[in-house]
């Protein structure tokens, strides 16, 4: 049975938006190439690095405005925790989509129909579609991971949490030995790509793991979730009833105007 | 027995056949042929598997040497594990590597100048027909009409190529603008060393940038990372000075925003708090220099000229005193810097004005170190010295000298320069132009051989990768043809690059400094003439986008697919403008606009409308509208350099094309 919930926790305070976890990001799940990826809502990226700044507030002023940025991935929702059903997996009618025991809502490619109800279901846009056939020409195909297959055309991909990596250390453990699957730990590619470690990787469910640490600290937030503020007990009869997305991908800044800015409250 | 009927054969043979098909059903054969079909159809790519493996090495793209992990699937390099060090670069040196477009052969231009068209040749043609030229222009005393330019981050090679030149009898090299050869100029003025400005970020404690965008590629980019990090463990202070609001800004403890271009103005008005609260230096000119601060730099001239308010001023010169460790940092940009000397100079004055020079958490001077003089025949010394070096590289390609050989090192002045079009001119005249490239870029387009070189991937270290291109390392290259010319051979002993002992960094602390108030005197009167252009009302100020740079990036599909759709979207270049502006104007978001200067016009961009310009500034992105550099990188949106000033500063002989006047139409 597996334990652990893998989650995420990234300091705003520390990332410098130099886009070094988007490019890490393509290069391990063999992201497509289009013809035209100015096409920015037709583009295939798992992470996008948000520019966001508050400069669009009544009393904006030059001189006092700022920017940010906020790499966005799926958020791995869970939804009401004594029953993980993210908004995505609820609506899937081939079951390309789910949520494993580990907490990851995984993505089939190859079982997606293509219907896109999953991401019109999801909070974040955080589900891209195939529009066109991918082109990896000349010797770009060299460079290709064999540990994820290429989506083709006409399906919905999204970012995993690099699974094919826990899967990639499950065989090593496997191979020296060690069978149990929650001995395995793992790196996304982006969380080892970011060079000032803002990106923070862990299980949730050990409560002395630094995400889980970084998840509790007064800075967190989770974008457009406004029912953090609510008490526990609230919180769980809302997550009932409410349909809340519950991510696991927690934001941290020590500056208000991107908490408001980003819970939507 | 009992005999088979016709009704039990049927019963069996129709029990074979539906058992038959359920079994074919049940086998999945169908769906895998289905998928086949799928995939065929489709022309779908399915990555070929194979043994993994992890060679480690050192990333040399630029001089930080990030040590790297590349994941190998047999032979196939497929990742780059920097384990939080690296930068974007690092991570996108994958495709570099295998880019389609990479040149895997010598090549040889074969259409007109500037055509593009190049056929393969062998090296060893490639190497004598060149070795021929240079050997025919040395016999006919046009030694010194040799050039080359050079990448600044191509340390081991522009070694190679300075001594290939001088042996040969030409002075002619020059490096493509950055801190170290802008501050070189200053340097030489200041201390009257050879050397570069080198500052000790990660020890300072109160940092003032004067709009050297330090987390946004400027100097080396994990360096900077990892100063930042300490900053934050050691309560650190970073001011940062910058016209636009830019990701260090906003990261900055505190941004002062000020008037475009007056970054200059600010930090002698710093110096005149500096001055008053008794801080001095030694150094020849000094009390000239201060009288003329104290007679020009009043802090109520320099608030109205950079609109930063007087209290500002005091107090962060005040801070800036009192501070332990206080750095004051040059080098306005952040992969594509430009500053004129003056400022450098003015800047780095208030580090010697607050002892910071010399001093953990300060800045000293990194020595410009050769491979040592290299043996000069007749032909060499004679052309030495005849021959008058430009003082830069704008000033190079300003300047009336028809080179007879050009030799372009891993860079693109065609792009990067706000001279590049008079560079293609220059080229175009050059009877003979040699670039060392991976791709085929701007500046390689005009060239008449283009020799392949080796990327970042391929040089990390014994076990690098490797395809199977003809590629070498630009150093190998650069010692081939040193070796086949007449009276240069002999400057070459070596064999291969492994065996030339490479001279360490030194770095010194400046003991003598001399102050001159002289280029300062006129500054105050162009920057009125400047704010006051009637016909010119805007003011062009560039920014670089992440993984971008000043335009490296961009051959790169993963890096195209990075591009935040304000900046580069649908084929189009944005440019950001404040609300105010544009609705003097009547613009609104998405306007299409053209950008004009007096030097020309680009255009179509959009705009956009966001607060984080100051009113009445134009921030236009870098590293865009490039002419040739690969199907991926080519004709995408504008290149503002090419309106941009290229007024050249007399002391760096580089542009300096930070802050431009233009209108909009």
């Amino acid at each position: 049975m597996m334990k652990r919930k893998w989650g995420m926790a990234i300091d705003l305070d520390k990332c410098t938006g130099c886009g070094a976890c988007q490019i890490a990001c393509m290069q391990e799940n063999n992201l497509p190439i289009f013809e035209d990826d100015s096409d920015i809502l037709k583009r295939v990226t798992f992470l996008e690095l948000m520019t966001v700044t508050n400069d669009t507030d009544a009393d904006a002023k030059y001189g006092e405005v700022k920017v940010a940025y906020i790499p966005k991935m799926c958020q791995q929702c869970e939804g009401d925790p004594a029953e993980p059903r993210p908004p995505c997996v609820s609506v899937c009618l081939v079951a390309a989509t789910d949520v494993g025991d580990d907490g990851v809502v995984s993505q089939i490619w190859s079982r997606c129909i293509g219907c896109r109800y999953c991401m019109a279901a999801c909070p974040y846009q955080a589900r891209v579609f195939n529009w066109w056939k991918p082109r990896f020409e000349g010797d770009f195909k060299q460079g290709l991971n064999p540990d994820v297959s290429i989506a083709s055309r006409g399906t919905v991909v999204k970012c995993t949490f690099c699974s094919h990596i826990w899967k990639r250390e499950r065989d090593r453990l496997i191979a020296q030995g060690i069978t149990d699957i929650n001995a395995v730990e793992y790196t996304p590619a982006c969380v080892a790509a970011c060079p000032t470690g803002a990106i923070v990787f862990g299980d949730l469910n050990d409560p002395l793991s630094e995400v889980s640490q970084l998840a509790k600290d007064p800075r967190a937030f989770r974008l457009m979730h406004p029912i953090d503020d609510k008490d526990e007990s609230r919180k769980k009869d809302m997550h009932r009833y409410g349909r809340f997305p519950n991510p696991k991908v927690y934001y941290l800044t020590s500056q208000s105007w991107i908490r408001d800015l980003m819970r939507f409250t | 027995m009992k005999k088979i009927d016709r009704r039990d054969f049927l019963k069996v043979a129709g029990g074979a056949v539906v058992g038959g098909g359920a079994g074919f059903v049940l086998s999945g054969a169908p769906f895998d042929a289905f998928q086949w079909v799928v995939e065929w159809t489709q022309d779908q790519v399915v990555p070929s598997p194979g043994e993994e493996r992890f060679i480690t090495g050192i990333c040399h793209a630029c001089p930080n040497k990030c040590a790297i992990r590349v994941r190998m699937i047999d032979d196939r390099a497929v990742k780059i594990e920097t384990e939080n060090k690296g930068c974007s670069m690092g991570q996108a040196l994958v495709q570099w590597f295998y880019h389609p477009e990479r040149v895997k052969y010598p090549l040889k231009r074969v259409g007109k100048k500037g055509s593009g068209k190049f056929a393969p040749v062998k090296w060893d043609e490639a190497i004598q027909d060149i070795t021929t030229s240079f050997n025919k222009l040395r016999k006919e005393g046009k030694a010194d009409s040799l050039a080359a330019i050079t990448n600044p981050h191509t340390m081991r090679s522009t070694l190679l190529l300075e001594r290939l030149l001088r042996a040969a009898g030409s002075p002619h090299l020059y490096t493509e603008s950055c801190m170290c050869n802008l501050s070189r100029a200053a340097v030489k003025h200041l201390y009257n060393l050879d050397g570069a400005l080198c500052y000790d970020l990660e020890n300072a404690d109160y940092i003032l940038s004067f709009s050297a965008r330090l987390l946004e590629g400027w100097g080396q980019p994990y360096s900077m990372h990892k100063a930042f990090l300490n900053w934050k463990k050691t309560d650190a202070k970073l001011v940062q000075v910058d016209t636009l609001c830019s990701r260090t800004a906003s990261l900055a403890n505190e941004w002062i925003p000020l008037k475009p271009g007056t970054e200059l103005t600010l930090a002698l008005g710093i110096a005149y708090h500096l001055l008053r609260k008794g801080k001095t230096s030694r150094g020849t000119g000094f009390a000239d220099w201060s009288q003329m601060v104290f007679n020009y730099y009043t802090p109520d001239n320099v608030s109205k000229i950079t609109g930063v308010p007087i209290e500002t001023i005091s107090r962060i010169a005040g801070e800036f005193a009192e501070a332990k460790r206080p750095l004051a940092v040059a080098g306005r940009g952040g992969t594509g810097i430009s500053s004129s000397a003056a400022e450098i100079i003015a800047i780095q004055t208030l580090n010697d004005l607050v002892e910071s020079t010399g001093k953990t958490g300060g800045v000293s001077i990194k020595l410009f170190s050769t491979l040592g003089d290299p043996p000069a025949d007749d032909i060499a010394r004679a052309s030495l010295e005849k021959a008058t070096r430009s003082k830069g590289l704008d000033d190079f390609i300003a300047s009336e000298i028809d080179p007879g050989i050009l030799i372009i090192n891993e860079a693109n002045p065609v792009h990067r320069s706000t001279h590049g079009k008079k560079l293609v001119e220059k080229m175009q005249r050059t009877p003979l132009v040699i670039s060392l490239s991976t791709l085929i870029n701007d500046t390689a387009h005009y060239s008449d051989y283009i020799l392949p070189t080796l990327t970042a991937l391929e040089r990390i270290g014994e076990s690098a990768p490797v395809t199977r291109s003809q590629s070498l390392c630009a150093g190998e290259i650069i010692l081939k043809i040193a070796r086949g010319i007449e009276g240069v051979a002999d400057a070459f002993p070596w064999s291969s690059r492994a065996e030339i002992d490479f001279p360490e960094e030194e770095l010194i602390t400046p003991r003598t400094r001399a102050y001159s108030a002289d280029i300062f005197k006129e500054h105050l009167k162009q920057i009125s003439a400047q704010q006051e252009q009637k016909e010119y009302p805007l003011a062009l100020i560039p920014f670089e986008v992440p993984a971008i740079g000043d335009g490296v990036g961009l051959a790169f599909p993963y890096v195209l697919k990075s591009i935040d759709g304000k900046i580069f979207s649908y084929d189009k270049l944005w440019v950001h403008m404040h609300p105010e502006t544009a609705e003097k104007d009547g613009l609104s978001e998405g306007s299409k606009i053209d950008l004009i200067s007096k030097r020309g016009e680009i255009g179509s961009v959009r705009v956009h409308l966001t607060k984080l310009v100051a009113p009445g500034v134009v921030a236009v992105p870098l590293g865009f509208g490039h002419t040739s550099y690969t199907k991926y990188g080519s004709d995408k949106g504008v290149n503002p350099k090419e309106i941009m000033t290229a007024d050249i500063d007399p002391i760096s002989g580089t542009a300096d094309w930070w802050l431009t006047r233009i209108q909009i139409s």
